[in-house]
């Protein structure tokens, strides 16, 4: 590189019309890719966090998840016969919890509750707490009859969740539940929930079956050879570590990443033009400017470099603008977002958040967006020739 | 302060449109002794212009050999003489082709910028060359700012900026009223007579080409006439 950065940065601004379009054009494929990004990782953090290998979550055998699989009392109890399973020190039983899940529908805070969603409703016991162990509650952990908590993430994004107000539940909704607390979950799938007493919910559904157990390995435990004695013919059911169980019931977020990636892709590939049809105008605009460069001694892959150098530059404003642009709109319009889960039938509630990996990562896209956009035009300003150049009227 | 001599010998060089072969030179020869001052005019398409890109570098000929100081430009590649434009060669052009974002200073200041040199180094060389065609008090101004004849200067100033061996203009004063092309020729012969630098002139302009010691006729890619003449005091 021999010319000056401000003959660049002053070049591009010469034909300002074009320059800006171009800058607007980036700057939308950023947000958009900003945005898909910052999103991507809220939803992979918020599995990731449900990834405990160590614990199972056990259901009905041809069931695809809690929410359509139903565990007879009889068949829990099976359970108790895995020699592998966690003991809890103060209890001296067994760490497996019994667990059922219905949903109700919430109004969404963040349009002011014209949307409803299904939000999770867990029949917890005491056990529970100890089981997931990422849960913190600094309650009761022995939940009244009539009392829910409620995950943070749903309280954030969910109207009526105070604490203090009441949520109607069970059939038709008419058993009203007193919310007594928040917990979390290290921002994990199960803060998009509700957690109420098992037997009281199980009462209150007419339920007489679980929809899972929850269980926690022992030390030394290997989860494959447990999980064959689930699925074997003495207990018959079937279940999976928690990381391969989220990472199942992920599929579906993976595809719709995969379209919104594609949608990206798109659009970089739209950036790409715009970015070629600018340079190629910025080119032909400066013919004799380049002619009058090679004469003063420049190279060829130097105006090559020029052009590149031109070409991110340009892409790296709209890259700015962009990641300035989704930042805004999280901040002004909303970072909430819940994704409902095509084989849970629920919610899952978490925070999109630009933060400076997405930055990074936006503004490598535009710096290749830019380098792909400029390199026809500037391999075209390179092999110029002079004499023509210095001939044209 | 340095120059250089040129010498061609029959240097042919023909263009082609629709694989029509166009002669433009035909066997040209030539010797320019260092810190001459040659005009050369012809008619259009005469090949003047040609003959200037050859003795730049910028083009290669068809047969023969063109030498300009100890470079061998017909056997060097396009590589070798980009370089060596850059260090030997000063280019003034009949539109000045000034960059239009930078100032007149940052203008002069662009063909230093292939050498390794201290920005201290570089704003002395500017300093002075826009003290020679006095403009230091426009080093600011952007070319939309500057009269034509001030855009010319400007252009001088870069084309010597680097101190070369051979100033080559092509039509300098072809585009600048009577009184600014005086100036402009007055700037030169001052260049060649008080710096001691080679130039070649093409032009139209009769009395560019009277402030030359030598004129060469050309026409139809051959030299018509060679005339050592006394050359014309400045205005």
């Amino acid at each position: 590189m021999a010319l000056p950065l401000r003959y660049h940065w002053l070049s591009l601004f010469a034909r300002k019309t074009t320059t800006l379009l171009t800058i607007l054009v980036i700057a939308a494929v950023v947000g958009v890719f900003g945005w898909m990004m910052g999103f991507h990782a809220a939803l992979r953090d918020s599995l990731s966090v449900a990834g405990d290998s160590r614990k199972l979550i056990v259901i009905k055998r041809g069931s695809t998840a809690e929410s359509n699989s139903a565990v007879s009392p009889e068949e829990f109890n099976r359970l108790h016969q895995l020699s592998d399973v966690q003991v809890d020190p103060e209890t001296g039983e067994r760490l497996i919890s019994p667990e059922m899940l219905v949903q109700v529908s919430l109004p969404r805070l963040r349009d002011g509750g014209a949307t409803f969603a299904n939000v999770a409703v867990r029949g917890v016991t005491k056990s529970a707490f100890k089981v997931h162990q990422n849960v913190s509650f600094a309650g009761n952990r022995t939940l009244g009859s009539r009392e829910v908590i409620v995950g943070r993430a749903a309280a954030e994004q969910f109207g009526g969740l105070e604490i203090g107000e009441t949520i109607n539940l069970g059939h038709g909704g008419i058993r009203p539940y007193e919310i007594t607390g928040y917990f979390s979950a290290d921002g994990g799938p199960m803060e998009s929930e509700i957690w109420g007493d098992l037997h009281s919910l199980m009462n209150s559904y007419n339920r007489s079956r679980y929809s899972s157990a929850s269980l926690r390995l022992g030390d030394g435990a290997d989860a494959k050879s447990v999980l064959e004695r689930i699925e074997g013919p003495a207990i018959q059911l079937t279940g999976a570590t928690e990381t391969d169980y989220w990472d199942g019931q992920a599929k579906w977020i993976r595809i719709y990443i995969g379209i919104a990636g594609g949608l990206v892709a798109v659009m970089s590939l739209a950036a790409v033009f715009s970015i070629a049809n600018t340079m190629y105008s910025m080119v032909a605009g400066r013919t004799r400017e380049v002619a009058m460069l090679r004469t003063i001694g420049y190279s060829g892959g130097q105006v090559l470099w020029g052009f590149v150098i031109e070409s991110v530059l340009l892409s790296l404003i709209g890259g700015v603008l962009g990641c300035l642009a989704c930042g805004a709109w999280l901040s002004l319009v909303g970072n909430t977002k819940d994704m409902f889960g095509a084989t849970t039938f629920t919610t899952l509630a978490f925070k999109i958040s630009m933060n400076w990996r997405i930055v990074l990562a936006s503004l490598i896209l535009v710096s290749v967006v830019g380098v792909c956009g400029a390199l026809l035009p500037a391999v075209r300003a390179a092999r110029l020739e002079i004499v023509a150049a210095l001939r044209e009227p | 302060m340095s120059a250089a001599d040129i010498e061609l010998r029959e240097v042919r060089k023909s263009y082609y449109k629709d694989r029509l072969e166009i002669p433009v030179l035909q066997g040209l020869d030539l010797e320019i002794e260092a810190g001459e001052y040659v005009a050369l005019m012809g008619p259009s398409g005469s090949g003047k212009s040609t003959l200037l890109h050859l003795l730049a570098g910028l083009d290669r000929p068809d047969g023969g050999s063109v030498r300009v100081g100890e470079a061998h430009l017909e056997s060097m590649s396009e590589r070798e003489r980009t370089r060596w434009r850059s260090r030997h060669i000063g280019f003034v052009f009949q539109m000045y082709y000034l960059v239009p974002v930078l100032t007149a200073q940052q203008n002069v200041e662009l063909p230093l910028l292939l050498f390794r040199m201290s920005s201290a180094e570089r704003r002395e060389r500017v300093g002075t060359a826009l003290d020679v065609v006095g403009l230091t008090d426009r080093a600011d101004h952007r070319p939309n700012q500057l009269s034509g004849g001030e855009e010319q200067r400007v252009a001088i100033a870069r084309a010597i900026v680097t101190d070369p061996d051979v100033i080559l203009a092509d039509e300098p004063t072809g585009d600048l009223d009577a009184k600014t092309s005086s100036e402009i020729l007055d700037l030169l012969q001052l260049l060649n007579s008080e710096f001691g630098k080679t130039i070649v002139i093409v032009t139209h302009d009769q009395r560019a080409a009277d402030r030359a010691r030598r004129l060469l006729h050309l026409d139809k890619g051959v030299f018509e006439r060679d005339e050592a003449r006394q050359a014309s005091s400045a205005s």
